[in-house]
């Protein structure tokens, strides 16, 4: 009967852990080589693999005096880059940042970035713990 | 004899007025449809990122795109010019045409910030900068539209334009290059422009 009860909780505690726990995974971050004063910008796909939706609140990296989450978008055939706020990761999906669209963008960079490159960046989400990861310096894929 | 000279007189004046009626019948539909678009460029002289004026005489000879941005844009400027660079490539090397950076930001852009900026893109792009009057006038030339937005942090960003001019050898606008359409259809124009 203890027994039971014991791996009745632990079942339970095994399904409360997956809300909140890190179910998110960062991959191939990338940004462009930057010259001079020029602002630098990060590409990268999150994933959720979880059930439940999550969201990018935040971008910190000691590599620049800032980080923020920029959305491009063409309206009337006028390119506007504005500040992207949160953005939302549904359950179950991935958001793919590429060139022309969603991007991390680091002003103020303590060394403009070069090909080979690569240097640390934290994501911070509203329920999954900071997913740090590597940003490597590099030209697109098609470039 | 006066009489039919009169005539004859006459019948060429009828003559006359028939063949200009004519020519301004055939001429004014096309001519009116053209200086649309054929308003769209003109000469100009702005700063390279050299130091030194650029003529846009310059690029005549061989066809040009050219584009409004800022060194401050780390995404659509550097997509849509790496986007050139590709398609230039494909359209026949590095000479096919010349690419063209016009900065709309020239408070922040002098020459050596468009200077290296255009050298990030391991192909020959033209960078220019020049006073804000010379880019108000060469953007009212293009029909090129942008704006100063606050961002948070009391920096800036800039709104602007976001197709491509292209121009033939001869400086004359043959059309737009837009982020939305397919490299199908951007190749397809750029074939032709080389014609």
């Amino acid at each position: 009967m203890l027994r039971r009860l014991t791996i009745l909780s632990l079942l339970l505690l095994a399904s409360c852990g997956g809300q909140g726990n890190s179910e998110i995974a960062v991959s191939d971050a990338w940004a462009r080589p930057t010259k001079g004063q020029a602002p630098g910008a990060v590409y990268l796909t999150i994933e959720n693999k979880g059930g439940d939706a999550d969201r990018l609140t935040g971008a910190f990296t000691d590599h620049a005096a800032m980080a923020m989450v920029h959305q491009n978008e063409v309206v009337n055939g006028i390119a506007k880059m504005r500040m992207a706020g949160e953005i939302n990761v549904p359950a179950y999906d991935k958001i793919e940042m590429t060139p022309g669209g969603t991007h991390i963008m680091l002003e103020g960079l303590r060394a403009p970035l070069k090909t080979g490159d690569d240097f640390d960046l934290v994501l911070k989400f509203r329920s999954s713990k900071d997913q740090t990861v590597k940003v490597t310096v590099r030209k697109p894929d098609d470039q | 004899m006066t009489n039919q000279r009169l005539r004859i007189i006459l019948w060429v004046l009828v003559g006359i007025a028939a063949l200009g009626g004519i020519l301004l019948a055939l001429r004014s539909p096309s001519s009116s449809s053209e200086t649309s678009v054929a308003t769209i460029g003109g000469p100009f002289i702005l700063t390279g990122g050299d130091g030194k004026p650029f003529n846009s005489a310059r690029l005549n000879g061989k066809p040009a795109a050219i584009f409004f941005g800022f060194t401050n844009c780390p995404d659509v400027c550097p997509t849509t010019l790496a986007r050139l660079v590709k398609l230039r490539r494909k359209l026949g090397g590095d000479d096919a045409m010349s690419i063209v950076f016009i900065t709309v930001d020239p408070e922040r852009d002098g020459p050596a910030e468009v200077g290296s900026y255009a050298g990030l893109f391991n192909a020959p792009v033209i960078g220019l900068t020049g006073s804000a009057t010379d880019i108000e006038r060469v953007k009212k030339q293009f029909g090129a539209f942008s704006q100063n937005v606050e961002q948070p942090g009391g920096s800036y960003s800039v709104d602007h334009t976001a197709s491509v001019f292209l121009m033939d050898k001869n400086g004359q606008f043959v059309a737009t290059l837009s982020p939305e359409e397919g490299d199908g259809v951007a190749l397809d124009k750029l074939k032709r422009l080389a014609v």
